[in-house]
């Protein structure tokens, strides 16, 4: 009997506590070693990790491509594969490679069969992908289930078309389909992260409303501690609450910092929207079993009458390239709101002479107005600035062409009152530009309302 | 007293990709409640700092966790061409400066 078939019986036949470990909220960038190991030493009933987000932006997902690197991505893989199967517990990652699609989850499972092969492991592992099928998708635009998230605009044939990968957040449905099928390793594609943590005591019949509050503080580790950070973190679940507790000593869970949590990368701090019903936090009490350790209770749950599963997508735009400079000039700094857009005409002029307006050129002043959506009317220059002009356009030779001229005229551009003619702009090493890849952006960002949010994502099993 | 005397943390991030979230905490329940009851922190005063009408700003008082949560909509959702702050974890200076 797999891992996972023998954690079922064992507790069905014995019902206690359930004891969960937090692995990593990322994992790829690093799971410190002594707090996993402390969190191995307590006896875990399974261990998972949350390996992906929307947060890290369009690209990943549109490109394929994981946001980790392969060699730390490897090695956390290995790390907690070898914890888990020293215990016989099963391991659950949900979003696999970064952003949960196929090339994600494809790239996530050749690591993990290149260490079973190399470490000579053996186990059963489940596989469940999350891509979307277009063509069930563009039936259910033209049957009216599919509606924008947070004002986006209406999803349309087009956007299903030209998408370069559309995936679904799986529940915690396919998550415990997967645990009854009797395995060792779970590998999931796109999922909410509370599916990872909330199948198994769901599937033992524990609260649900308590059971998706665990999970929804656990997937992060211990960022739910003072200080917060990366390590792992223990949730002991009962029919009653659960009591956290980091597994790096010198991080405490305190009713506060794990209260103040829910707080974080949500827009509601009392209501969190899952496929199949809603975490309802309005009575969630916390309170101290001791200075590290806190209690949660008081989670309600409430199954949905219109299901619905959270769709990402995104679509390619062009090819970016980029131009890094710096100035010091105050009069070129001072000048630069007006001066930078009459640089972009002298480009366009030229890099149009034999072919259409088909880029869009965007500067960035760094020190002046980089970052914030609004500067204060007034406010003092800078000593220095630093300059990013990028430029998106249909192909890599075509943007790499308009920031190499951008380049050559924001150096020598003339402006009024200009003292420094042999150079606008410093450089901190040559070439200037540099062309980063194609550039994607969110086209699909909508709720698909389904009778069945489990059913579209199918659980294969491999044996290694 | 500015917000930045009082606050324990001030941060913002994104909430999906198209809303922001800023999450503001405090020490102690007095400090709390001290600016949950301030007019300083409200949807107009927010709304002027960011550009955006007050009736877009939602505020939630959340005294389990002695803090205020703002959520606003982003104008370019995360990743756009002409985004300037992907994870939207740098939007939350021009609240440091609020008046209590």
């Amino acid at each position: 009997m797999s891992a996972s078939g023998r954690i079922l019986r064992e507790i069905r036949a014995n019902r206690r506590p359930l004891r969960l470990l937090g692995a990593s909220g990322q994992l790829g960038y690093g799971v410190p070693t002594p707090a996993f190991n402390a969190g191995l030493a307590r006896k875990p009933d399974m261990i998972g990790c949350d390996m992906g987000s929307i947060d890290i932006g369009p690209t990943y997902l549109g490109k394929g491509e994981m946001a980790t690197s392969p060699e730390s991505t490897r090695r956390d893989l290995r790390k907690v594969l070898l914890g888990a199967r020293s215990l016989d517990i099963p391991l659950i990652i949900g979003s696999a490679g970064s952003a949960g699609a196929a090339a994600h989850l494809d790239a996530t499972l050749a690591i993990v069969r290149d260490i079973a092969r190399s470490d000579k492991l053996t186990f059963r592992m489940a596989i469940i992908r999350a891509d979307t099928d277009r063509e069930m998708l563009i039936e259910a635009i033209r049957a009216g289930k599919v509606t924008g998230l947070d004002d986006m605009p209406d999803l349309t044939e087009q956007d299903v078309r030209d998408a370069a990968n559309i995936v679904g957040q799986m529940g915690t449905g396919p998550f415990r389909a997967a645990l009854e099928a009797d395995v060792d390793v779970i590998i999931a594609g796109r999922a909410c992260d509370t599916g990872i943590f909330a199948a198994l005591p769901t599937a033992l019949g524990f609260p649900t409303g308590l059971s998706v509050h665990m999970a929804k503080i656990v997937e992060c580790a211990s960022l739910c501690c003072v200080p917060g950070g990366r390590d792992s973190i223990l949730a002991i679940l009962d029919d009653d609450g659960f009591v956290l507790e980091s597994m790096n000593p010198d991080r405490r869970a305190t009713p506060i910092s794990v209260a103040a949590h829910s707080l974080y990368e949500q827009s509601d701090p009392f209501t969190v929207h899952e496929p199949d019903g809603a975490l309802d936090l309005t009575n969630a009490q916390y309170v101290a079993v001791d200075d590290r350790r806190a209690r949660v209770s008081g989670a309600a749950w409430h199954d949905s009458t219109d299901p619905t599963i959270k769709l990402e997508g995104a679509t390619k735009i062009g090819e970016r390239a980029i131009l890094l400079c710096g100035s010091a000039d105050p009069r070129f700094i001072a000048q630069s709101k007006e001066l930078l857009p009459k640089v972009a005409i002298v480009v366009r002029d030229l890099v149009c002479e034999e072919a259409p307006e088909d880029y869009t050129l965007r500067f960035r002043v760094y020190g002046v107005d980089g970052v914030r959506m609004i500067v204060p009317p007034g406010e003092a220059m800078p000593g220095e600035v630093f300059i990013m002009a990028e430029c998106i356009a249909p192909t890599r030779e075509r943007a790499s062409e308009v920031v190499r001229t951008c380049k050559q005229f924001l150096l020598h551009y003339g402006y009024p009152g200009r003292l420094s003619t042999a150079g606008n702009i410093a450089f901190p090493f040559t070439p200037p530009e540099i062309s980063v890849g194609p550039a994607y952006r969110f086209t699909v960002y909508h709720l698909l309302h389904v009778d069945d949010v489990d059913a579209l994502f199918p659980v294969e099993v491999e044996t290694l | 007293m500015k917000l930045s005397e009082i606050a324990q943390v001030v941060r913002s991030k994104n909430a999906g990709p198209r809303r922001l979230t800023f999450d503001i905490m405090f020490g102690s329940d007095e400090d709390y409640r001290r600016v949950a009851q301030s007019p300083g922190l409200s949807a107009e005063t927010i709304g002027g700092l960011y550009g955006v009408p007050a009736s877009e700003v939602a505020i939630f008082p959340y005294p389990v966790g002695r803090a205020i949560k703002v959520v606003l909509a982003r104008k370019i959702m995360a990743g756009d061409p002409g985004d300037f702050d992907v994870y939207g974890a740098q939007q939350h200076a021009p609240l440091l400066g609020i008046e209590l």
